[in-house]
């Protein structure tokens, strides 16, 4: 006979530092949200339905899993109190340190650091119960899935930046339904159209950025590469770069490779490509014969 | 007698600094507090970078930040647009107020009103409608939130006529869910079963319906009106003025030196229904919130004609020249209302960029002489549940409104 | 005679090939003068090489590597861009005196015949090896600062159409001096025109 136990909640508190929400509401966009919750008790969010309120987090005495959205930087205030106070309150406390979003991994755009990483240089923070989902926004699946795990007491396998390798072991460029114009080099020179690799001229930084988004697509339907737009790094430490929408080259020859390609393998093979004119992609897709 | 309370799911937190009189709140200081700084982040960017500095302002109206941007940078250009670039535009513009919308009256207003004895409604049907818009956005704009699809010169996406047919889809499953969840087009508003009737019926019957007024004077930025106790006249930004901070680290927008409404209400006053509100209820708590809510309506409405008028043959974007300088400014009616962005730049670079918020229009921190809209809108109320929910009928975002 | 590596008797059969063509013309060799100027059969010659146009691809291949390999030697000398484009050029023109076969052929042959090469030699194909340490060359030379940034191809034409022209003169006979003489100047001159 069956028997059916209500599985155990563990409970959560999403703190924000500097931040825009945007992963607050990238995290809304989990299509499954409501399964995810029911193995959850939301202390505080910063939308969701809560135990707490914001003024009232000193309250809280235990909280399994601390999410945090946002930079750490001097002066941010959450309720009555300092953010980074909060933070390092409930760091202590919780057993597992969700970093959501680039500016809580690294420092991102608005923070002077982020929990456990200033950039890539660890701070006093950089814990084993942290796990960072960098992302600008974070997807909502990562954030999705790395709850469940923690939820199911599975620990996931981290680089040495602490996030997971599942995730981030792939590049954006993975699975880009523009991987066949990047073979043969056949190179997109202007914006609106579904041809052409953005990689060589647009700024495409999707071969050397970490992450699935391809793979996972946003929104379920679609990626930035999927439609036309350029990489922009958003899940690495440096982000954002300038210049996003060309890409830098020294003497024609990109500034960046792709990640792990050494520069001789990479002209030698792209050498190769350029050589042969394909002609179907050389054509817009859907012109008529 | 003085009380600080805590405003929070206004993306972010506002400080309210009640003054009460006789037991009632008489003045309120608002205090935005959370500065990021990002108008001095830009200054000495390439300009096409704000591109995707920009929507990084706000997680739930970023898209908006983001067309602002792209019509500042074509202004400087002195360059139109084409015409599909701008179909495409409209639709994922529109469906950000949609998500918006959902988000708000689901999450930030519905969990007032059950505070205040309104049946608990789960979040569930109002964050699927969101979802759905998102999904809409990120078939023309890669992702939602935070794309940055929508360049100087037009956008970024080629779309396939199964793009607009998937569009298409997507917008009859969200108009299905809001008709059969949230108000059916054209029906009594005090009769039905929907949600947003069930909202108004309470809402009357608590008697806080006609709370909240404010001067009756709204900016539609957008359409370039100022409607003034229902008077049209051209509207220009030049006459808009920013005050410096009192409390905390936002700046209040003043137009021709008063304090204005923007928004739903502001946008929405020929739709018959919110026109018949005004009148009878005052541009109050009852209004403003049918306003947005039924705003969900006409947008789907402007997503369905904008898929039907796509030319896909146009070209998506037009070149936009490099090394310009300038004075560029892009307005935008974005969820919580007119946003404008203004930029200054030489050879290229952003020299100097400003961003004017709705909510600092609406949640302007005036003087107890001269109180903001909404200032003006808590005065007199009893009940700290009923002036928050006076404060979250203007849609606040905090994160906006000090960027 | 001591037995010879296949690979070895093949670069035997390259070498003899080049001065042949260098000396008779590429038309005018046939693959028996080849066979017969290495004493093999040339049934046998055909073992290694399936035709003459084989034999063309492979030739360009290995001057390609050959002259790729001691360019890739320089680039990755610690020195600047400019002593690098003394290096390259010193190099180039010391092949061409002393073994001018592998630079005619390039020059006359491989680049005067495209419609020999069509098939399996297009674009970059059999120069890559060359051609990739040159792009390396000019992008850390551009990265470093020392060159200016341009389009590859401008900078590639200035460069190598410069040494090739100078080797063309030199095979013509209608240089007053040794090609060495020339080195220095045309380093800077190179130089100059690349520099930042």
């Amino acid at each position: 006979m069956r028997t059916s136990t209500k599985p155990s909640k563990l409970s959560l508190l999403w703190l924000q530092g500097a931040t825009c929400n945007g992963n607050t509401h990238s995290f809304l966009n989990y299509p499954h949200l409501e399964a995810v919750l029911e193995r959850l008790e939301i202390l505080y969010h910063p939308l969701l339905p809560s135990r707490y309120r914001i003024g009232e987090l000193e309250e809280v005495e235990k909280c399994h899993i601390l999410v945090v959205e946002g930079g750490v930087r001097e002066g941010v205030k959450r309720g009555n109190r300092e953010f980074k106070e909060l933070l390092e309150l409930f760091i202590e406390k919780a057993q597992w340190v969700l970093c959501v979003g680039s500016c809580a991994v690294y420092g991102g755009l608005f923070g002077e650091r982020g929990v456990a990483l200033k950039g890539e240089e660890p701070t006093p923070f950089y814990l084993p119960k942290v796990i960072n989902i960098p992302g600008c926004p974070a997807h909502p699946d990562w954030i999705a899935t790395t709850l469940w795990a923690v939820v199911e007491g599975r620990e996931l396998i981290r680089d040495h930046l602490l996030r997971p390798k599942e995730i981030y072991g792939y590049t954006v460029h993975a699975g880009c339904p523009r991987n066949e114009y990047f073979e043969w080099k056949v190179d997109a020179r202007e914006f609106g159209k579904r041809e052409g690799c953005l990689f060589y001229e647009l700024g495409c930084q999707a071969p050397y950025t970490r992450g699935n988004c391809n793979q996972i697509l946003w929104n379920e339907v679609s990626s930035k590469t999927g439609v036309g737009m350029p990489c922009i790094g958003c899940t690495e430490p440096d982000f954002p770069q300038e210049n996003l929408f060309s890409t830098k080259t020294y003497m024609g020859i990109p500034a960046r490779f792709p990640l792990g390609v050494p520069k001789r393998a990479y002209l030698t093979m792209t050498g190769v490509a350029k050589s042969f004119k394909i002609e179907r992609l050389e054509r817009r897709l859907f012109e008529e014969d | 007698m003085k009380r600080i309370e805590i405003l929070e799911k206004v993306e972010g937190e506002v400080f309210l600094h009640y003054h009460y009189r006789q037991g009632r709140i008489d003045h309120v200081e608002i205090e935005f507090p959370n500065y990021r700084g990002m108008e001095r982040l830009l200054v000495g960017k390439p300009l096409l970078d704000a591109l995707v500095i920009t929507p990084r302002v706000c997680g739930i109206c970023g898209h908006s930040h983001l067309i602002a941007t792209a019509r500042a940078l074509e202004s400087m250009a002195s360059m139109e647009i084409g015409e599909k670039a701008r179909e495409i535009r409209r639709i994922t513009l529109s469906c950000e107020l949609i998500q918006n919308h959902f988000k708000w009256l689901y999450l930030v207003i519905l969990p007032l009103l059950e505070e205040l004895g309104f049946p608990k409604v789960p979040p569930f049907q109002g964050l699927q409608g969101a979802n759905i818009a998102g999904k809409i956005i990120a078939l023309f704009g890669g992702q939602y939130p935070h794309t940055s699809y929508a360049i100087a010169g037009g956008v970024v996406c080629d779309p396939t006529s199964l793009d607009i047919y998937r569009a298409s889809i997507l917008v009859e499953e969200l108009h299905r869910l809001y008709e059969g969840e949230v108000q059916r087009g054209g029906e009594p508003l005090f009769d039905g079963k929907l949600l947003l009737n069930r909202i108004a019926r309470f809402l009357l019957d608590h008697g806080v319906a006609e709370l909240g007024k404010g001067w009756g004077r709204f900016l539609h930025l957008g359409a370039s009106e100022a409607i003034e106790r229902g008077e049209r006249r051209e509207a220009s930004t030049e006459k808009i003025e920013e005050e410096p901070s009192r409390l905390g680290y936002a700046t209040n927008l003043l137009y021709e030196g008063k304090y204005w409404e923007v928004g739903p209400l502001a946008r929405r006053l020929s739709d018959p229904l919110v026109a018949q509100l005004i009148e009878e209820f005052g541009d109050g708590l009852l209004s403003r919130i049918v306003a947005r809510v039924s705003e969900i309506g006409w947008l789907l409405e402007e997503v369905r004609e904008s898929l039907g008028k796509i030319d896909l043959s146009q070209p998506s974007t037009l070149p936009f020249p490099t090394g310009i300088g300038g004075y560029g400014e892009g307005i935008v009616e974005a969820p919580r209302g007119s946003l404008i962005h203004r930029i200054w730049a030489r050879d290229g670079i952003i020299e100097r960029y400003t961003i004017w918020t709705p909510t600092q229009f609406n949640l302007a921190n005036g003087t107890r002489e001269n109180p903001s809209v909404a200032q003006k809108g808590i005065r007199g109320v009893k009940e700290g549940t009923v002036a928050a929910l006076i404060f979250r009928s203007f849609d606040i975002c905090s994160v906006c409104t000090t960027h | 005679m001591a037995r010879i590596s296949r690979e070895e008797r093949k670069r035997q059969i390259m070498d003899t090939a080049l001065i042949l063509f260098s000396r008779e013309g590429f038309f005018e060799v046939t693959m028996a003068d080849i066979a017969q100027e290495l004493g093999m059969s040339v049934g046998n010659l055909y073992n290694y090489f399936t035709s003459k146009e084989a034999l063309a691809k492979e030739l360009i291949l290995y001057i390609s590597k050959l002259l790729g390999e001691e360019i890739r030697k320089i680039n990755f000398k610690t020195i600047s861009a400019r002593e690098k484009i003394g290096e390259i050029v010193r190099f180039y023109f010391v092949t061409a005196k002393e073994r001018p076969e592998l630079i005619e052929y390039f020059l006359r042959i491989y680049l005067a015949n495209r419609e020999i090469f069509k098939n399996g030699c297009e674009g970059f194909l059999c120069v890559s090896p060359f051609v990739t340490e040159i792009m390396i060359f000019f992008e850390e030379g551009v990265r470093s600062g020392e060159l200016r940034d341009q389009d590859f191809f401008s900078a590639f034409g200035l460069f190598m159409g410069y040494l090739g022209g100078m080797v063309f003169l030199m095979g013509e006979g209608m240089l007053p001096n040794e090609i060495d003489y020339y080195i220095e100047d045309i380093s800077e001159n190179i130089y100059q025109a690349l520099k930042a």
